[in-house]
């Protein structure tokens, strides 16, 4: 599973065009605090979150993530958006919540 | 942001009194303080705590030992996760010559094992001045991670970005500071005291407004001529 085939069947928007799309996906995270991902976090997972500030990036680049998905429609910033376009970094964005989009991944991972 | 750059810096906009508040650690305060004595700029030691909830705390100290301590003791409550010079920086630690004295293995940008309600007992019990740092800020702010201020915490100063205190923090008086992070950055934001002498105690009686003693924000940009 790539986070393109994790793109198709959730519907997601991604922001960072094509880099890192074809990226391994492995697992999923949830929460809003960076220092958890940092602590718990691990490479390959999708992190479902609703922060998008630039620290954001950094964690998701320090961890190894397959990608940061952007829950309750919430935009990053335009410097957010080209530090991560430049980090490799794939962000994606959904309307749905972080629960609906946590259901959702963890079925498309373990089906 | 070498000890001299920050000194030469803040005496050049006009500022008397300075703290030296590094997240996590008070490694690099005494170089600074040295420098700051050299020139003759007043000068704190203090901290920025990073809670659990990532609150940002800020604490303040006339006394070189007591913020040691409180290092110290933080030091302990960080995670062991080490830093990646590569993303974060080498967290070096330098004396006034700028000389490296070592890196700082453990990642700093993280948060204690420790709640925000412990953190302020923490910094109380070392002698400190506990002041939540840029708590109208939606990233790292107190009313941003917690939801609101919680009850029962009575605070003298609240560090603010707008220059306006908001609601929940009784009689607490706004304070505003440069939080720099670059010397570009150095007296953005002040704060003008009317007080007698540059101590934390001073500092105190001045948002408490004892004997004509005042606290006023500067929030606005500072520019260059």
């Amino acid at each position: 599973m790539t986070v393109s085939d994790v793109v198709d069947r959730l519907g997601l928007t991604v922001l960072t065009g094509s880099v890192g799309v074809e990226g391994a996906v492995s697992g999923g995270i949830v929460g809003d605090l960076l220092s958890y991902v940092l602590g718990t976090g691990a490479p390959d997972q999708i992190w479902i979150t609703v922060q998008h500030h630039a620290n954001v990036v950094a964690v998701a680049k320090v961890v190894g993530l397959a990608a940061v998905l952007l829950a309750d429609g919430r935009t990053p910033d335009e410097a957010v958006l080209a530090r991560a376009k430049s980090d490799g970094v794939v962000l994606l964005q959904s309307d749905e919540t972080a629960f609906e989009l946590s259901g959702r991944l963890h079925r498309l991972l373990t089906e | 942001m070498s000890p001299r750059l920050i000194v030469n810096a803040s005496r050049a906009r006009r500022i008397d009194l300075i703290a030296v508040t590094d997240h996590n650690s008070a490694a690099m305060t005494t170089a600074v303080a040295e420098a700051a004595a050299e020139a003759g700029l007043a000068f704190l030691y203090g901290m920025e705590l990073q809670t659990r909830e990532e609150v940002h705390l800020l604490a303040y100290f006339d006394d070189c030992e007591a913020c040691a301590a409180l290092s110290r003791a933080v030091y302990e409550l960080l995670p062991d996760r080490p830093n990646e010079p590569a993303y974060f920086g080498d967290q070096v630690c330098v004396d006034i010559d700028e000389t490296i004295l070592r890196s700082e293995p453990k990642l700093l940008v993280n948060s204690l094992d420790l709640g925000f309600d412990e953190a302020v007992r923490l910094v109380r019990s070392h002698g400190g001045l506990p002041v939540p740092a840029h708590v109208d800020r939606e990233t790292y702010g107190l009313i941003a991670q917690l939801g609101f201020v919680p009850e029962g915490l009575v605070f003298d100063l609240v560090e603010v970005v707008s220059g306006v205190l908001p609601d929940g923090f009784g009689s607490a008086v706004a304070v505003c500071s440069s939080d720099a992070h670059d010397p570009s950055q150095i007296g953005r934001r002040t704060t003008v005291f009317e007080m007698n002498d540059c101590t934390v105690d001073e500092m105190v009686r001045a948002a408490r407004g004892v004997g004509g003693r005042s606290v006023a924000c500067c929030p606005g940009e500072w520019r260059m001529k």
